[in-house]
């Protein structure tokens, strides 16, 4: 008849200062296992040991990578950056869906844009002289802050246009034209009208889809310099959106 | 690697957030100094995994083109280290896994010397510290399958079911290899057998018991 607590074997015990190290050790067990290494020196110089293995474990010494490693990465990285973006881009769906998008957004904010807006001479009837005036106030910082960001925005997309696919720079290019003649349309509008909401709506809404076209060219040109397909569809999906 | 993030990990997170931010515009200087900054922790972990130098810098250089290309990618749930820890040491697996990884391990285990001699120079004496150099050159005389389950547990960090997950093994497997690669590093580093004698309490001093019939 064996004792209810028979005394553990070393294999047993080997087991258990594993699970230790690895800080795993119910603590029933522990108190088993304490009462074996208490009476086995090779039990807790195989404790010992294994223990300093799994420390020094975690502290190797680093290792360093010749420098020619950053150097092969650098010029790869160059040569990426230097080489057209990309056979990916080159007759690729996302090409076409986005030149559709790009083209039924601009196309259906000029139908809205040259729509009457129903109300809109109850507005102008109910205005008041002091209203006219700050609106007009407005009108005017508002106009110079848009033109101010359509310049900015045409640089760098001047700049960096050469990242764009042919086919989609020449898209965008029509549908900025488009928006131009809409934003010349509503200058002489405002004018002839200088007091009516619909010319200064539609003005507006033009240069607000043109900076937000210029913008989403900006980002298109990013993404594609990195290749990024996710990233462009990203966007592809924010245009159908807007 | 607890949980506690001390100040100058914190401050080094940050750091590494707006060079990930600079980056993530373009700028290539910033991903120069994240180079700087995490190539040889990266790099360590690849010679290690493959145990040659060649192979760990076409890997590092693999790893950090693929940051470059998707930095977008990181979301910064982690921290940048972590991640990219996380994706060096899978792409040091799947290399393993590959064709040219397998053809360098079969070679490696011709080349293994009998686990029971010792490490040419090991020098840990009894009650001594161990040399991480010791270590390390008796690390590299491991089976593949113990090698690698120890760097990514004792080394690496990883708990047992990440071991499992990366490994495509069992938990208990993960466990079992690790544990074995203890008892041969020791082996290999004290000179002796890696089986602990058997039998209720039987005390059996190690320099008595040279038999490696238990030996798996």
């Amino acid at each position: 008849m064996e004792p209810q607590f028979a005394e553990m074997t070393c294999e047993r015990s080997a087991a258990l200062i594993q699970d230790v190290i690895d800080g795993e050790l119910a603590s029933a067990s522990r108190a088993e296992l304490e009462q074996h290494l208490a009476a086995c020196p090779p039990c807790r110089a195989l404790l010992d040991d294994l223990r300093e293995i799994a420390r020094v474990g975690g502290e190797l010494p680093l290792h360093t990578p010749r420098p020619q490693v950053w150097a092969r990465i650098a010029s790869r990285i160059a040569e990426e950056q230097a080489a057209r973006p990309t056979p990916f881009w080159t007759g690729a769906r996302v090409m076409l869906a986005m030149a559709a998008t790009l083209v039924v957004g601009v196309g259906a904010s000029l139908w809205v844009l040259r729509a009457p807006a129903p109300g809109t001479q109850a507005a102008v009837t109910q205005s008041g002289k002091d209203i006219v005036k700050d609106v007009d106030e407005h009108l005017r910082i508002a106009d110079a802050h848009y033109t101010q960001a359509i310049e900015g925005l045409e640089q760098v997309v001047k700049t960096d246009q050469g990242a764009l696919d042919p086919a989609v720079a020449a898209t965008l290019q029509k549908n900025l034209g488009v928006i131009d003649v809409a934003i010349r349309e509503s200058r002489q509008a405002i004018q002839t009208q200088p007091h009516s909401e619909l010319a200064r709506t539609s003005l507006f809404e033009a240069m607000r889809q043109k900076v937000a076209l210029l913008e989403d060219t900006i980002a298109l040109i990013n993404v594609m310099r990195k290749g990024d397909q996710a990233g462009a569809a990203k966007i592809v999906k924010g245009l159908t959106k807007s | 690697m607890g949980p506690r993030i001390s100040s100058d990990q914190m401050e080094a997170n940050r750091v590494d957030e707006t060079l990930v931010a600079r980056c993530r515009k373009g700028d290539v200087p910033a991903f120069e100094e994240l180079y700087k900054r995490h190539s040889s922790r990266l790099y360590s972990v690849a010679y290690r995994m493959t145990g040659s130098a060649a192979d760990a810098e076409d890997l590092l250089q693999d790893i950090f083109l693929q940051v470059y290309r998707r930095i977008d990618s990181y979301r910064g749930e982690a921290a940048l280290g972590t991640w990219l820890h996380r994706l060096a040491v899978n792409a040091c697996l799947d290399f393993l896994r590959s064709k040219q990884g397998h053809r360098r391990q079969v070679t490696d285990s011709l080349d293994e010397p009998d686990a029971s001699e010792p490490v040419a120079h090991a020098s840990w004496r009894p009650d001594a510290v161990l040399s991480r150099l010791d270590l390390e050159r008796a690390v590299a005389q491991l089976p593949p399958s113990y090698r690698r389950a120890f760097l990514l547990h004792d080394v690496e960090g990883l708990e047992h079911h990440e071991v499992s997950d990366a490994l495509g093994i069992a938990e208990g497997t993960s466990k079992s290899l690790v544990h074995k690669a203890r008892m041969r590093l020791r082996t290999l580093l004290r000179g002796r057998p890696a089986e602990p004698a058997r039998g209720p309490g039987q005390v059996v001093p190690f320099a008595a018991s040279p038999s490696r019939a238990g030996e798996r």
